[in-house]
């Protein structure tokens, strides 16, 4: 090939400091996109060879990557200082080719997603036309078959609409996890409603296969599908499942169920509650898992407490479920094992208690004590304490960074704690700065 | 095709309100790409279909903000003749003016769908020219600050000091040694000419920054 190729990137690069992409060459100069790369490996090759102007370049590297014993493929755009770092990591490097050439070190990969852009953009009809990537069966569908993809589109889309708005009512939506969400669900939008418990028994016998644990066999795969399906559901998907756990009243590990629903994270509450168990099968699977170490000990903390919520959950409204619930939520999964030890010391008696019959709230107060080495200390942290109105105690987080520090020492903390106590509700009513002067004051 | 005049004040402000989103994206980008700030304070965000990096920090953000908001009313009435990014050493001398001239015709004359995806790309280029303009540009010393100054018109400035826009943020008259450049080197980034503005962005540099 003719030479006037170099002149015509060397142009683009130091005179008018584009960066200059395999892609956006080959829709430029009108040429495949291979041999838009090999143009620019030859350029580099020479200008560094002639070591004029100082040159940067990416590459992009595709080969089979090995994770924790999975294999998968990997392509990846890096920095060519990067280059051989990446290639050593992966198993099998099947291929190595420039991306780009430029003059100006780049900090991140922005820019070479613009510099396409706009090619790509004025080419649109025809933007594969110098492309490698071929399928024969992929061509443009012509008005008509347009027109009737739509209708067919339109048809299952307000079905699950109708039903989203039903799941939604109280609940936030996020985007993210909707898009998956309508896929799956446009699978099972024809079945109807009664046939969700079916399914969801199905669900959870099928996932009991796959997660093997020790466990009363109907309480895990419950247990296991709520909590994948509360990750997602909302409110009215505990429906479903209540009338199921009622069926298993009986069980104790049925408390278990309810306790995930209720106080599962409703943290993404999102799309469509009706499908949530078939929805999040897939999800369920590979979080399944996670959940299960982490919440099996906790099981009976929490069957205490969510007995108290099955009771009246037939009258309190979903909102009051929902405050208490993902504080307890976000405090266990960040930090499981500190949950363990600080739950006998502060949280048994008050924790599942926020509907509306319960008025048990948790307070910020400060505790004087005397510590090991005779110091005084003041400390800030989360007791329970009864009030007559409902009210939403957003302050989770501050708690799972409190409530480690008691844990930490349960010895002297107990005969403390009394003393404590009677500062406490003495410094209660005089506010929370002069409590710690009170406290300088009545100790010694 | 509608003819318009710069009384169109709807018009004005539609012209403002695109010029003074651009000089935000570009000040925060300019504030990424010179290593003003740290880049984890930054984050990927998407502007005119690209992603750019924009920080996170909220006073910085603010005042970038506020900063633009005095600024918007000027360019409504096409006072403003330069937007100035100015970033300076530590002992405030300017090391590196980044200069956008904005210019607009007095009599506009529009059609009506095509002008706005035209501009969009016109400033996508001026996105990527800014991530760029480390390849002319030598390295910052470290400590480096940065300031916004408006060039105007005439006497618009009296305007401003005696109407207050954004209360607490006054706008006072440049200091002679942050305006003047002591050995600048003139690097030009970009330009665009559109129906609603005429924009130039050039770069002016102190010979010796350390």
């Amino acid at each position: 090939m003719d030479e006037l190729y170099l002149d015509n990137i060397d142009e683009f690069v130091n005179d008018h400091d584009k960066i200059v992409t395999y892609k956006w060459l080959s829709l430029t100069l009108g040429v495949h996109v291979n041999t838009a790369k090999q143009m620019l490996y030859h350029y580099l090759d020479h200008k560094r060879k002639e070591s004029s102007a100082q040159l940067h370049a990416t590459y992009l590297v595709s080969g089979k990557f090995e994770d924790n014993g999975q294999t998968g493929h990997k392509v990846s755009v890096v920095k060519e200082d990067q280059l051989e770092d990446f290639k050593s990591k992966m198993s099998l490097v099947v291929s190595v080719h420039v991306y780009s050439v430029q003059k100006a070190l780049l900090k991140d990969s922005g820019p070479l997603y613009s510099v396409d852009y706009d090619a790509v953009k004025d080419n649109l009809k025809n933007c594969t036309k110098f492309s490698a990537i071929r399928c024969a069966s992929a061509v443009p569908m012509s008005s008509l078959e347009l027109q009737q993809a739509r209708q067919i589109h339109q048809v299952p889309a307000p079905e699950p609409e109708h039903k989203k708005p039903a799941m939604n009512g109280e609940a936030n939506a996020s985007k993210p996890s909707t898009k998956p969400q309508k896929g799956i669900m446009g699978m099972f939008a024809s079945k109807a409603a009664p046939k969700n418990q079916d399914n969801v028994k199905d669900i959870k016998t099928e996932q009991k296969e796959d997660t093997p644990v020790a466990e009363a066999p109907k309480s895990k795969p419950a247990a296991k599908a709520n909590p994948m399906m509360n990750f997602f559901g909302t409110q009215t998907a505990k429906k479903p499942d209540k009338t199921e756990k009622k069926e298993e009243a009986a069980h104790s590990s049925s408390s278990a169920e309810v306790q995930r629903q209720s106080s599962q994270p409703e943290e993404k509450r999102e799309a469509p509650a009706m499908q949530p168990p078939k929805d999040t099968k897939k999800e369920a699977r590979s979080k399944s898992k996670r959940v299960v170490d982490s919440d099996s000990e906790e099981e009976k903390m929490e069957k205490k407490k969510r007995r108290r919520i099955k009771k009246p959950e037939p009258d309190s409204s979903d909102e009051d479920v929902i405050p208490d619930s993902p504080q307890q939520m976000k405090t266990r999964e960040p930090s499981p094992s500190p949950e363990k030890e600080v739950e006998p010391v502060s949280h048994s008696p008050s924790q599942g208690n926020s509907q509306k019959t319960r008025k048990r709230r948790r307070v910020l107060k400060a505790r004087t004590f005397v510590d090991d080495e005779g110091c005084i200390v003041t400390e800030k942290c989360y007791e329970s304490e009864s009030y007559s109105e409902t009210e939403d105690d957003v302050q989770a987080t501050k708690q799972a960074s409190r409530d480690p520090v008691p844990a930490k020492r349960p010895a002297s903390h107990k005969p403390d704690e009394k003393k404590s106590q009677k500062k406490t509700s003495a410094n209660a009513n005089k506010g929370s700065k002069q409590a710690s002067i009170m406290g300088f004051f009545q100790k010694k | 095709m509608t003819t318009l005049t710069r009384q169109d004040l709807n018009f004005g402000q539609v012209v403002a309100d695109i010029l003074c989103e651009f000089l935000e994206v570009a000040i925060h980008l300019i504030l990424y790409v010179r290593e003003v700030y740290p880049s984890g304070i930054f984050q990927k965000r998407k502007k005119y279909s690209v992603p750019v990096q924009m920080s996170c920090h909220p006073e910085l953000n603010q005042y970038i903000q506020d900063t633009l908001h005095c600024v918007k009313p000027l360019i409504e009435k096409n006072d403003a003749e330069k937007v100035v990014v100015v970033i300076m050493d530590k002992e405030h001398h300017p090391v590196e003016r980044f200069v956008f001239e904005i210019s607009q015709p007095t009599l506009l004359s529009i059609s009506s769908d095509t002008l706005l995806s035209h501009v969009e790309q016109l400033l996508r280029a001026f996105i990527l020219k800014i991530s760029v303009c480390d390849a002319v540009l030598n390295n910052n010393p470290p400590g480096c600050s940065f300031t916004v100054l408006v060039h105007t018109r005439d006497a618009a400035t009296r305007n401003m000091e005696k109407v207050q826009v954004i209360k607490d943020f006054p706008w006072i008259v440049a200091d002679e040694q942050e305006v003047h450049m002591q050995e600048p080197r003139l690097i030009p980034l970009k330009t665009m000419t559109s129906d609603i503005v005429k924009m130039q962005l050039y770069v002016e540099e102190r010979a010796h920054k350390t």
